[in-house]
């Protein structure tokens, strides 16, 4: 209040000196605008420094809100309502605050049909709840979240060498830097620091070195405090060896090294280098002899990869190619062409046109796996690059950004292209790493898709005790499945006839099998309670949050009252007044100083 | 107040100001003697005890610094004139005796009596020394109570005793078997060491290799027998000393690390961990000189060798190993010193200093020549251990002052050099022959042989455009006294320029070369003169002159010789590939490879199983195999490297051995030992899968070919 007299006391008083000195101005023109001008400025001033409110009438409804407490709400945003009807779920809600009412399920809210509209505070409700409020309009105040992982995403099924990836956001809000820890074995494998006050995306790398299932850890740490610890089940499979089927025009070391290899991998494979006019030696490796001379859907049938030469693809008879190019487009057979100077249009290769690497280009340079954050070692690209052409994948690049190995689909299959020809060089010189990251890129991205008959996934985001947890099954056949002991029946989906719901009560936290009745097991983990609060949280916001904005459709009409309210007048209003007034003050002054500098002009020249 | 009143008073007040006095040296005693012990302590981490010495003394000092007893009545009661202005300037009154007073004295001694009544004992500025002493003794207790909290208390063990640093600190405690009542491990270092016997209460051993380890363990109970199993295999039984049966000992020499067990009547204890301190070899650093160094003309020709030699325990010799080069291609001669240093290395203490000053010219070196040495050092262990091989060379200053290479921008030589040789060999057949034939005929030959030198002087002549005998009378095909040329400048310029540009006519060779031929014709003049006087004999010197400078002249310069390229026939295209290769069999290779068997598979497996311990389900018998194999993995482990091994491998055991009650620790620290032996997967091509869709897929691609065509 003293304030608002002060403020006014000064406005006026300013007011009066301005509108005096306007008044006693020697130029008088536009008096009076000019007052108008400093009054409305004047008032304006008055505006900004003291606050203004104006009362309307505004509608409510005519009983008091029923408010559903749920966890993580805070008491200081019920402040509006103040005589409401409160409701909890939640025991140690009703312990803290006592004026709630504890429901044991949600039914009995809409049982109550004087309930209309429910305000949701805090986190929210699970699917599960959502769909027993039988549409009931829900106005939602979510919980805006404190400090978390936000998001996370890994790959949980590997093949043994594969990389553990694990991405997502962590938010924090605290003063102090957060440090994620993912940790396996008893060790600390890779770590992360998030800055304080701040959400950023994470990534955590590691390379598992055991076989079968695990469960690594992600901690999150401040100072010496451990925040969080979440579960991170993998699984981790042996490699299946393929069978490979290798064409060379002639014996080379590219493909000596690379059958060396596989081979010594346990890798089948079958090779086919001409050593003279329509004189080959054939070499069966892990493998069954078949014939080789002429290829024939039955041959290339039985291997998942062929690596060949662009020449022998290209001098294959009509027949041969015919069938060839049948096993890939319609069979899914993957080719990799290592590709040579001979030109031409043909299928293999009018998708990759080749140019010539020239100047210091053809030096030794590091190669590059696309899309992975991983160098190669130094090694000489040969004499040609891949141009890029629409509706190819690059897969290897030199440092320059040349494409050495590239690849695209042909119908089914893959076809991939590699310009080099001296990988073996790795392997002369010990780096057996890089061999092996190359060739294993290659070949894994080119091989035949293995034919599965199941595919299981668990649809729900975090599996906890106790709560349903949806299992799908992808399958050709129908079957009652088993977890643990306990028989399942399916739900088969209505658009998809190959796809099975399954849904399950898990009794206790760890793995959990699942199995056809005939089938192999299947893994799946079940969470601890504790674990995953944040995106728990706030995966409920957003059921809930979609819920209300769902529901609001039907919201129906209901009597309302009339009452004043208060509100005030946002300041803006203020600004731009004062803005424009000054704005006029401004320019009326220049105006007139123009003027009566002109007029003086004029007058020393008459005077002249 | 009486006079008594008053001597007593002055005298109290000189007995507070003395203890006031002594209590403030004490306090600052005790201020420096906190000082100094935790400096000693930070730096050289010495014990506290003896710091009541320094207390003493620095209080003694204190006190005989500041003498408190010299200050008797006389300058209390000055003290007291100077500060209380009502005594006025008379407080040396008080004391006198009324003798020796004078009437007004007197007066105002009774005057002054009452007025120092009225003066305290206890005066402020008394007090003033003992407030200091304490103020600064609390701020040095405080600053040194904050550098023992916040400093690390090891950091003396970083700085000072780093080799030393035993693992008594990590050892985990040690579960003895029930009936042992007392330990007592005594190791025996080996004599290369220096060390002492030390003696401990623990069974686990940390001792240098080649430590003799006696053990003497006491039961509280008679056992029949008591032995200990290092790495599960070798047995080591301990002997009873008494007839009880009570106390037992055995001695062993440790040269491998492991592991062991105490067996008391056969059961088994815990693991104890054998830690083996290898010697390490003695470690040799050269400050200077450099490794290469160059002692240019002019300089002093020494060395200055300082070297650092360190090792874990004793250096028992170093030494300089110097090789002289002299000469050089072929002709290199070497000679090896063995220099010593003028420390004596009795002391076999750990680190030596050392410098030698090695003057170049009493290792007979000469400017050319070179000096390779190294470094070798011996430690108490008979390791050695030598440095990379230095070099120091001397400019060689007979090279330097050639010509050589200034001069001869190209080196040339005539043709042919063969002939003198010839003609020397002529020469002293027909000395020989001189006996057995005609004296014309010797005059012939010799004439001969004169002619012969002549034709050779000839050709060489040639090279150094010397003339022609055919230049040498007058030339009758002059072209310029031709008639028909006259008038014709052509012919003129011709006969009387020099053709620069002629390749036949430009000098061929650099003056040296010039100068040594004419010096090599000379002597051919003089040889073929004394055979045309038929004197063979006097002829030979000359040819042999000859000859050497001609050999000068071929070894001067060597000739390059370029390869000539193999141009192959030309390819017949139509013939290549054309030959009948039916009668060729076509080579099929068949071949079985396995890979290789992992080693680590069970370890690899073991996690999984492990994780299901974790979580409280059982074990088949398979899994039980796997985890017999990671045990006797983890055991080959720690065997080898028992500190970071053994733990887990006694914990492995504990889960093996009581399945129902599995602490979690135990197996995350078996999981750990797992990664730490783990070699990384190698990842290897696979497959991707098809998605399980009844053909959904295909029948959509085949739907898209059609709408294609």
């Amino acid at each position: 209040m003293n304030w608002n007299i002060t403020a006014l006391i000064i406005c006026f008083i300013v007011c009066a000196i301005a509108v005096w000195k306007e008044v006693t101005r020697t130029n008088r023109a536009r008096l009076g605008l000019r007052i108008v001008a400093v009054i409305v400025a004047v008032a304006a001033l008055a505006g900004i420094a003291l606050p203004l409110t104006y009362q309307v009438d505004t509608t409510q409804q005519n009983k008091p809100e029923v408010i559903l407490l749920t966890t993580g709400f805070n008491p200081d945003s019920l402040s509006r309502y103040n005589n409401s009807r409160l409701f909890t779920l939640d025991n140690s809600i009703k312990k803290r605050y006592q004026q709630a009412i504890l429901l044991n399920t949600i039914d009995e809210l809409t049982a109550d049909s004087s309930v209309t509209q429910l305000r949701v505070f805090g986190d929210g409700l699970d699917e599960d709840q959502l769909q027993q409020l039988h549409y009931l309009p829900v106005i939602f105040h979510p919980e805006v979240l404190k400090q978390g992982i936000t998001a996370i995403g890994w790959n949980e099924q590997l093949k043994a060498g594969e990389e553990l990836l694990v991405q997502g956001t962590f938010k924090n809000s605290s003063t102090n830097p957060i440090k994620l820890l993912l940790y396996g074995l008893g060790t600390a494998l890779d770590s992360v620091v998030i800055k304080p006050k701040s959400t950023a995306t994470f990534q955590l790398k590691n390379t598992p070195k055991i076989s079968g299932r695990a469960v690594y850890h992600l901690l999150t740490i401040t100072g010496r405090d451990t925040l969080g610890n979440e579960s991170l089940p993998i699984q981790i499979e042996a490699a299946i060896p393929l069978k490979v089927l290798m064409l060379t025009a002639s014996p080379d070391f590219e493909s000596r090294f690379l059958k060396n290899w596989l081979s010594a991998n346990g890798y089948a494979v079958a090779a086919r280098s001409a050593i003279s006019k329509d004189k080959f030696n054939n070499e069966f490796i892990n493998l069954d002899q078949v014939p080789l001379e002429h290829l024939s859907a039955q041959t290339i049938g039985k291997f998942d990869v062929l690596v060949g030469d662009l020449s022998v693809l290209k001098s294959l008879s009509t027949q041969e190619a015919a069938v060839l190019k049948t096993e890939v487009s319609q069979k899914g057979l993957g080719i990799i062409v290592r590709a040579d100077s001979s030109s031409g249009n043909s299928w293999l290769q009018h998708n990759f046109p080749l140019a010539v690497l020239q100047g210091r280009d053809t030096l030794a340079s590091v190669l590059i796996i696309r899309g992975r954050d991983q160098h190669l070692d130094k090694l000489n690209p040969g004499s040609f690059y891949i141009r890029f052409q629409q509706g190819t994948q690059p897969l290897i690049q030199d440092e320059h950004g040349h494409i050495l190995v590239s690849s695209t689909l042909a119908g089914n299959g893959k076809l991939m292209y590699t310009s080099l020809s001296n990988t073996f060089n790795w392997m002369l010189a010990g780096n057996e790493n890089d061999y092996t990251a190359l060739w294993a890129l290659l070949i894994h991205r080119a091989s035949r898709k293995t034919l599965v008959n199941e595919s299981w996934s668990v649809s729900t985001p975090v599996p906890t005790v106790l709560n349903p947890v949806s299992l799908q099954l992808q399958s050709s056949g129908v079957a009652t499945s088993m977890v643990g002991s306990i028989m399942l029946a399916p739900q088969q989906s209505q658009l998809l006839p190959f796809e099975y719901q399954y849904q399950y009560w898990p009794q206790k936290p760890g793995w959990q099998s699942v199995k056809i009745n005939n089938g192999v097991l299947n893994w799946w983990y079940v969470y601890r309670e504790d674990e995953w609060k944040s995106l728990r949280i706030l995966k409920k916001q957003s059921d809930t949050k979609n819920y209300g904005i769902n529901s609001r459709n039907t919201n129906n009409v209901t009597k309302q009252i009339q009452k004043k309210a208060t509100i005030s007048v946002s300041k803006i209003y203020a600004y731009i007044l004062l803005l424009l007034a000054c704005t006029f003050l401004w320019f009326e002054a220049k105006a007139s100083g123009i003027k009566l500098s002109s007029k003086k002009r004029v007058l020393n020249n008459q005077k002249l | 107040m009486t006079k008594q009143e008053v001597m007593y008073k002055v005298k109290s007040m000189r007995r507070w100001y003395v203890g006031y006095q002594v209590s403030a040296g004490f306090l600052f005693a005790a201020a420096f003697t906190v000082a100094l012990g935790t400096l000693l302590f930070f730096l050289l981490s010495c014990s506290v005890t003896w710091l009541w010495v320094v207390l003493l003394i620095a209080f003694i000092l204190y006190i005989i610094y500041t003498r408190p007893w010299r200050i008797n009545e006389y300058s209390i009661l000055n003290f007291l004139d100077r500060h209380y202005p009502e005594l006025e300037e008379s407080g040396n009154l008080l004391l006198k005796s009324d003798d020796e007073l004078n009437l007004l004295e007197r007066l105002q001694q009774t005057k002054i009596r009452e007025q120092f009544a009225a003066i305290p004992v206890q005066q402020k500025q008394f007090l003033k020394p003992l407030k200091q002493a304490a103020l600064i003794l609390i701020s040095v207790a405080l600053v040194c109570f904050v550098l023992i909290k916040v400093v690390p208390h090891d950091l003396h063990q970083i700085g000072f005793t780093g080799l030393h640093q035993s693992g008594t600190k990590n050892t985990p405690i040690e579960k003895l078997l029930p009936q042992i009542a007392a330990v007592e491990v005594s190791m025996s270092p080996p004599a290369y060491t220096g060390k002492p016997t030390r003696t401990q209460d623990k069974l686990t051993i940390d001792a240098e290799e080649g430590a003799v380890v006696s053990w003497k363990i006491s039961t509280n109970i008679p056992v029949k027998q008591l032995a200990l199993l290092f790495n599960y295999k070798e047995r080591v039984s301990l002997t009873a000393l008494n007839h009880d049966r009570i106390v037992w000992g055995a001695r062993k020499k440790i040269s491998q690390p492991g592991f062991y067990q105490v067996s008391i009547d056969g059961k088994l204890s815990d693991l104890y961990q054998v830690q083996v301190i290898k010697d390490q070899p003695p470690v040799v650093r050269i400050k200077t000189p450099k490794p290469y160094t160059y002692i240019d003309a002019g300089e002093a020709q020494k060395i200055n060798i300082d070297a650092a030699v360190t090792d874990d325990y004793g250096i028992n010799n170093a030494l300089i190993v110097a090789t002289v080069a002299k000469g050089s291609g072929e002709a290199v001669k070497f000679k090896e010193y063995k220099l010593d240093f003028s420390t004596s290395f009795n002391g076999h203490s750990p680190q030596y200093n050392l410098q030698k000053l090695i003057n170049l010219p009493s290792l007979n070196m000469e400017p050319g020549d070179e000096l390779y040495f190294y470094i070798q050092a011996t430690d108490t262990h008979q390791q050695q251990s030598r440095t990379d091989v230095y070099t120091v060379s001397i400019q060689d200053t007979a090279q330097l002052l050639s010509m050589d290479g200034i001069l001869t921008g190209t080196d040339q030589k005539p043709e042919f050099f063969r002939s003198e040789r010839q003609i020397i060999l002529d020469a002293e057949k027909l000395l020989k022959d001189k006996d057995s034939i005609s004296t014309e005929k010797f005059k012939s030959r010799s004439n001969d042989l004169g002619t012969d030198q002549k034709l050779l002087r000839l050709r060489y002549g040639k090279f150094l455009g010397e003339e022609s005998e055919n230049d040498m009378g007058g030339n009758e095909n002059d072209a310029v006294s031709d008639i028909n040329n006259y008038g014709n400048a052509d012919v003129i310029k011709d006969k009387y320029t020099d053709k620069h540009d002629n390749a036949e006519d430009a000098d061929f060779f650099d003056p040296l070369l010039k100068n040594q031929l004419k010096a090599t014709l000379t002597e051919m003049w003089k040889a073929e003169l004394q055979l045309r006087l038929y004197k063979p004999q006097n002829a030979l010197p000359f040819a042999y002159k000859a000859l050497r400078l001609l050999k000068d002249l071929q070894q001067k310069s060597r000739l390059y010789v370029a390869k000539t390229a193999f141009n192959p026939p030309p390819l017949k295209l139509e013939k290549r590939l054309s030959g009948d290769l039916t009668k060729v069999n076509q080579p099929i290779i068949k071949q079985n490879i396995k890979p290789g068997v992992d080693q680590l598979v069970s370890l690899r497996k073991a996690v999984e199983i492990l994780e299901q311990l974790k979580s409280g389900g059982g074990l088949s018998s398979k899994d039980l195999q796997v985890l017999a194999l990671t045990n006797q993995q983890l055991s080959l482990q720690a065997s080898a490297e028992p500190r970071i091994y053994l733990a887990a491998l006694s914990a492995m055991r504990r889960i093996l051995s009581d399945r129902s009650n599995i602490k979690p620790d135990d197996i995350t620290r078996v999981e750990k030992a797992i990664q730490k032996t783990l070699t990384p997967a190698k990842r290897m091509p696979v497959a991707m899968q098809n998605p399980v869709d009844m053909g959904l897929s295909q029948e959509y691609y085949k739907n898209l070919n059609q709408l294609n065509r």
